[in-house]
């Protein structure tokens, strides 16, 4: 068992490489933890999903996010994202935009409920 | 977005109307502003079911306003145009019809479930991404502030790709012949299917067309 004594200098390298570069997504702290795991049990998998796969689906979302957020400046108005451009950018997925669609409207519609219901308490 | 335009016009005219507005309370009220955002995502079968019900409502007594307003007008209209606002109106009628038969069979679904599948129809529904963080990471990005309805758009985006992402991992762990909880390596497989389809964007990849 020689490689023990070799392995743990190769491990303290590699963490301190790790610490030193920092915004590397092992180092940045875990965002959305709980939702995903609640959000993974929704979508089918099991009601404790293991860690690894997590943190897997939450580096997939930030990358997405990233992605979208870039391709969205570089579109429209520049420099802004803006939902419209965010529309256009979702157009060909049907799944995405129709869902974009139903909560926009639904917003909408909250809004201008919670508007109706302040007037009507305001005025009595 | 038609139907939302509608209901003021509906709201000023009819004394049935108020039936109508005192439905709205049952919306959580503006102090809870947090819950409402993720109402819209994320909402309680009651809540959802109350909303539809009201959304079915507004839009068949909006209908009715409309056809009894258009009656007088379409004298004045030609045949063409007459029969566009026709066949629009034919239109949003089947719409609701299909609005209102997806709501009742939703319904007899959900009410048909075992307790387990109700628990996990309520995880769905309820989960959603923190609109804090969400608001905080794209800010990061672009270094300029956003609205609120981009960070609503972008939350419900992302948790349609995670259930994309998710949906794939299990294809594949069935496929494999292995049981959930998912592994890391199932979803490294659906990451790689799901590429090749072009659902998972990637702009670090230039591609070369000719060679």
């Amino acid at each position: 068992m020689a490689d023990e004594e070799e392995d743990p200098t190769f491990e303290e390298e590699n963490e301190e490489i790790g610490g030193g570069a920092e915004g590397g997504q092992g180092k940045r702290k875990r965002l959305f933890s709980k939702e995903l795991r609640c959000m993974m049990c929704g979508f089918g998998d099991d009601q404790n999903p293991y860690t690894e796969s997590v943190d897997i689906l939450e580096d997939l979302v930030i990358e997405f996010i990233t992605e979208m957020t870039h391709k969205a400046m570089s579109i429209g108005r520049q420099g802004r994202v803006q939902v419209e451009d965010i529309v256009f950018l979702i157009r060909k997925d049907p799944r995405k935009f129709a869902r974009v669609k139903d909560l926009l409207t639904m917003n909408e519609e909250l809004k201008r409920a919670r508007k109706a219901f302040d007037e009507a308490n305001y005025g009595s | 977005m038609d139907n939302a335009r509608e209901s003021p016009a509906g709201k000023g005219g009819e004394t049935g109307e108020s039936d109508e507005t005192t439905a709205p309370p049952g919306v959580p009220g503006p102090a809870d502003t947090d819950g409402i955002p993720e109402e819209t995502d994320g909402d309680g079968d009651a809540d959802s079911k109350e909303a539809a019900a009201e959304e079915g409502e507004l839009k068949s007594q909006d209908v009715s306003d409309l056809t009894s307003v258009e009656r007088e007008d379409s004298s004045l209209l030609t045949p063409a145009a007459k029969k566009l606002k026709l066949d629009t109106k034919e239109k949003k009628e089947k719409k609701q019809k299909v609005d209102e038969d997806e709501i009742q069979k939703m319904q007899i679904l959900v009410s048909s479930f075992s307790e387990e599948q109700l628990n996990r129809y309520e995880m769905y529904r309820r989960s959603a991404f923190p609109k804090a963080a969400i608001k905080r990471l794209i800010q990061s990005i672009t270094g300029t502030s956003v609205s609120q309805n981009v960070v609503i758009a972008m939350s419900g985006i992302s948790k349609v790709f995670v259930g994309e992402v998710v949906e794939e991992a299990l294809d594949v762990c069935e496929k494999w012949g292995e049981m959930p909880p998912l592994q890391p390596k199932h979803m490294r497989e659906a990451v790689r299917r799901l590429k090749s389809k072009g659902q998972i964007p990637n702009s670090k990849h230039k591609k070369i067309i000719f060679f």
